[in-house]
């Protein structure tokens, strides 16, 4: 049965424009000055104009937020499918420095977090641990969970810990730390 | 230290009353407010503090001007005893229109996100527009925020909407749910307020009796034990006066008050010296007798204390939700659990009694070394601190590097299981190389830690034994002195002190490090307790219905669900599938449909709106009628460990050999179990024979024919099997569905030719739904995915 009703409808289906889209699909778009014009929307996006197409606001997305921050930004559209519109291979030189500076102001935003900068206290009690540093964003007080996820080594020295709420916190190099501050620190080392 | 504090509680008034004079001139009064939400940064990204109001009219953003060095205080850090007085604050406060605007969507980031309002698109005529994404205004942020206030949010922004449509607002929709508990003794946030549990003042008193509890079977041994302890201190105490003063002062010397006193004749100093030497013997025997008790005793009670804790644990956890085991902190937990059972056992059974009897022997010696000479007594007491210093401040550091070493050695473990298991990736890209370099590193860091802990293992033996050698030396040098110089006491008095400093020595070094083992032991213990009463978010009620005779009419109705807080996977879903019939789902992969058959078979509860079965909730249900009549093949087959006869019979244990073959014939599973040289006896399972994909989902098939259910899921059941045997699994499916109520999920659209009812699931919604003539005339995802799969993949000169 299924079969004969699947032919009726053949006429209408257009393949080719589907695998077009598949293939649209699999390219690989670098934006740059030529070809993309961003614009600062007055709500604090971003906007864009590039292929003859326009958007309202676009997401700003790092494709390696932790080890190459400047080059492979996705610019997403703004939905929950989160479209990629293409990226931007390299955003100290394929857009100008205004567009850099809109860029990256939408990016910081998005990837907002503190660094720890000084440790002034780590208690262990029961299954939690206890933080109370300071960060460029000021003092802060966190808590987090003591298992392995929660403090991420990203690399030897680089610290990412997690809190309760999923709040992010980052040690850029611990080994700057002073020898008491890493004394709190050795738990997680 | 406990003094009594005066309660003060958070406050959780719609209207903060911090902010109550602020919103006067606006006209706002907390009756006004419909649900309010805090904030913590501002628009351009600092901390500071501010609040997100709803009334029925407005939404009002207020922000605080930044105070530079104020603490935050992030999800269970904060105090509310400690809380500072509230700081006088700038406040800025913006309104917005709920009718101006088109709509506030909260916009995510890495840590925290924005609120964004969406206006109105010019020239656009909002009535005239359907249901569908309405175009779309200026986007402007107006309020920005952690982690820690997006639930808050959330939740405001569904009220704002529910607001905007004009529907009724009830207390289910403003109550927080992630509200903040806090520790009603030490004002501390809790780090979970479902689990109302304060890691700073958890009662170690009750945690400690509740053990204590595991232990009252065995009363009798424990009092024997105790006893045993006492002796072995008492026997302790004995010796070095047995091997000092008596054996050098009174034998040895020639004593002959102590011949009379032990009323021997006198000068018969051999028969003394025997006398003693078996005194001497019969301590040692007796030493070692006790000792062996002990053991046997231990021996006894331990294994069994350790039985009964993991068995309720292992008890409580299979009552607990799926919900409980996915989380995240738990499953952490889980792993531990079986191994702090040991922990908790090995405080009560060995550590506590010694404690008790170290305390006596501690007292009992400093007593008798006093009476014996005072100056001595507290000379080698002076030393004791010293030893106890080093062992207290130097043993947990070498702990620490042993638990460093342990991490090491686990992760480079967990490199060469990773090596092994993909030894096939490896070798296909030629990797042994680099693989070798990642190996190196971690072997390094091995070495590193365990080179740590050598050193600091010899520093620490080195440091303390000088600190030992210095207090024996103390008494040694003393007792010289009043031996040589004053005469006062003799070389055997000597040797019985310095006996006594080395027993000393036992005691003290246990209490250095007893202190923290006993607070290891709590917190493992509390995390058993922990599981044991977790109570299980999917319960049966009191008095749930039962049903005798299921027809199998199931329906969803505007169901809402999700596994993460604020995060729905499905979305207002609304299906139903009659008596007999089959509903197909369909939808790309993450859309949601798993999701809907965890909550039909009652995996998880649905946030809002129900599921019922036969009209009735379930969570009105029996346990009984929920699980004899809904039964699930999915795409995960589960073997357990056993033959294959005990898994199919896994749901229906009384089930006869000729049910079991039936079923499995119904299954077409029959053929390849007899194939199988141990035929339905084969053991399968995790180190047992292998079976591949399309016999395990064959196996779970049989498992759900044995069942007889009324209502059938099948989840992917035929996703990852070849096709010849999908033909053969769906011809099993296809009697098996016969006269149930069947809900089928696939991306194989041919899987489901014989669906009653088709439903589009996107994006956690129904977006299409009828039979499959209905949704190939609508031309939408169903038409767009059916036209792929006949066309755009058929093999090309097939036609």
């Amino acid at each position: 049965m299924g079969l004969t009703t699947f032919q009726a409808a053949d006429d209408d289906f257009n393949l080719e424009q589907m695998e077009e889209e598949t293939e649209e699909m699999l390219r690989l778009r670098y934006l740059n000055r030529e070809n993309a014009v961003f614009k600062k929307t007055s709500g604090g996006f971003v906007s864009l104009d590039t292929f003859g197409e326009h958007y309202d606001r676009v997401r700003v997305v790092r494709s390696f937020p932790f080890t190459d921050p400047t080059h492979y930004i996705s610019i997403r559209v703004a939905d929950e499918k989160s479209k990629e519109i293409g990226m931007i291979l390299d955003i100290g030189k394929d857009v100008d420095a205004e567009t850099k500076a809109m860029l990256e102001e939408q990016m910081n935003l998005r990837y907002f977090t503190p660094i720890i900068t000084k440790i002034k206290d780590i208690k262990d009690e029961y299954g939690h641990a206890y933080f109370d540093v300071e960060t460029n964003e000021g003092p802060c007080k966190f808590v987090i969970y003591m298992n392995s996820s929660s403090v991420v080594h990203l690399t030897d020295t680089r610290l990412l810990i997690t809190d309760l709420d999923g709040n992010r916190f980052e040690i850029p190099d611990y080994s700057k730390f002073s020898a008491k501050e890493l004394k709190k620190l050795d738990l997680f080392l | 230290m406990k003094k009594k504090k005066k309660e003060i509680q958070p406050d959780t008034s719609r209207l903060p009353k911090t902010i109550a004079s602020v919103m006067e001139p606006y006209g706002l009064t907390e009756d006004g407010v419909v649900c309010s939400a805090p904030i913590d940064m501002n628009l351009s990204g600092e901390f500071t503090k501010g609040y997100v109001l709803l009334s029925k009219e407005k939404l009002y953003v207020l922000i605080s001007e930044a105070i530079p060095g104020e603490m935050i205080y992030f999800k269970g850090s904060e105090n509310l005893h400690k809380m500072s007085q509230q700081t006088a604050r700038e406040w800025t406060v913006s309104e917005y229109d709920l009718k101006q605007v088109l709509n506030f969507t909260v916009e995510r980031n890495v840590m925290g996100g924005v609120l964004v309002k969406i206006d109105k698109a010019p020239g656009v005529d909002y009535e005239a527009e359907g249901d569908g994404p309405k175009p779309e205004g200026e986007a402007t942020v107006i309020a920005a925020f952690s982690n820690k206030c997006m639930g808050g949010i959330a939740r405001m922004e569904k009220v704002g909407r529910k607001l905007q449509k004009g529907e009724e607002i009830t207390e289910e929709d403003i109550k927080d749910k992630s509200a903040e508990a806090y520790c009603p003794t030490c004002g501390s946030m809790y780090p979970d307020a479902d689990r109302k549990i304060c890691p700073k003042c958890m009662n170690t008193k009750n945690i400690f009796f509740r053990i204590l509890g595991y232990l009252k079977p065995y009363r009798g041994r424990i009092l024997i034990m105790f006893l045993c302890y006492i002796a072995t201190a008492c026997l302790n105490l004995v010796w070095p006066y047995l091997n000092g003063t008596v054996l050098y002062d009174k034998v040895l010397a020639r004593n002959e008050a102590f011949l009379q006193a032990m009323k021997l004749p006198a000068g018969k100093f051999a028969l003394a010296l025997g006398l003693v030497a078996l005194a001497m013997i019969v301590t040692k025997l007796l030493t070692q007798f006790v000792g062996i008790v002990q053991g046997v005793l231990t021996a006894k009670i331990a294994p069994y204390m350790v039985k009964d804790l993991k068995n309720d644990v292992f008890r409580s956890m299979g009552s607990l939700s799926v919900g409980f085991f996915t989380s995240k902190q738990t499953g952490s937990l889980m792993t531990r659990v079986m191994y702090d059972a040991e922990e908790v056992q090995g405080l009560f059974i060995d550590g506590l009694p010694y404690f008790v009897t170290n305390v006596f022997s501690i007292i009992a010696m400093a007593i008798i070394m006093f009476k014996m000479n005072v100056l001595l007594a507290i000379v080698s007491l002076i030393g004791m601190p010293i030893v106890f210093f080093v062992s207290w401040r130097m043993l947990p550091r070498l702990w620490h590097r042993y638990g460093r070493a342990h991490r090491a050695s686990r992760s480079m473990n967990a490199r060469i299981n990773d090596n092994l298991t993909g030894a096939r990736v490896v070798k296909a890209f030629g990797q042994e190389e680099s693989e070798m370099e990642r190996f190196n590193k971690t072997n390094e860091r091995v070495r590193s830690a365990d080179l740590e802990v050598v050193k600091y293992d010899n520093a620490f033996w080195g440091i303390y034994n000088v600190a030992e050698s210095m207090a024996s030396l103390m008494v040694l040098t003393v007792s010289a002195y009043l031996i040589i110089v004053k005469k006062q006491i003799d070389v055997g008095f000597m040797m019985t002190f310095a006996g006594y400093v080395t027993q000393l020595t036992g005691p003290m070094d246990f209490f250095s490090h007893f202190f923290r083992w006993f607070t290891n032991t709590m917190n493992s213990a509390q995390r058993m307790f922990e599981i044991m009463d977790a109570i299980p978010e999917i319960r049966e009620k009191e008095h749930p219905v039962h049903l005798d005779h299921v027809k199998g009419d199931v329906e969803m109705k505007n169901v809402t669900f999700g596994y993460e807080k604020n995060k729905p996977v499905l979305k207002d879903v609304s299906l139903s599938a009659e008596a007999g019939k089959m509903l197909g789902i369909v939808g790309r992969s993450g859309a949601g449909k798993t999701t809907i058959v965890n909550l039909i078979s009652r995996l998880y509860d649905p946030w809002e709106g129900s599921v019922t079965l036969d009209g009735v909730d379930l969570r009105d249900l029996d346990f009984a009628t929920l699980h004899g009549n809904v039964a699930m093949v999915s795409q995960e087959t589960y073997i357990f460990r056993g033959t294959i006869a005990e898994n199919i019979a896994y749901a229906r244990r009384d089930a006869s050999r000729e049910e079991i073959v039936r079923a499995a014939v119904l299954a077409s599973a029959h053929d390849f179990i007899c194939k199988l040289p141990d035929g339905y006896d084969t053991l399968v399972g995790t180190g047992r024979r292998d079976l591949s994909g399309g016999e395990r989902q064959r196996i779970s098939i049989a498992r759900a024919i044995l069942c007889n259910p009324k209502i059938l899921i099948l989840d992917e059941a035929t996703a990852a099997v070849d096709t010849e045997t999908e033909m053969a699994i769906q011809k099993s499916i296809n009697l098996l569905i016969n006269g149930r109520t069947t809900i089928s999920i696939a991306h194989r659209l041919s899987t489901l030719r014989d669906a009653s009812e088709l439903v589009v699931i996107d994006d956690g919604k129904v977006t299409e739904r009828g039979t499959h003539d209905e949704l190939v005339a609508q031309k939408g995802t169903y038409y767009k995915l059916k036209e792929l799969q006949t066309k755009a993949l058929a093999l090309k000169g097939i036609e």
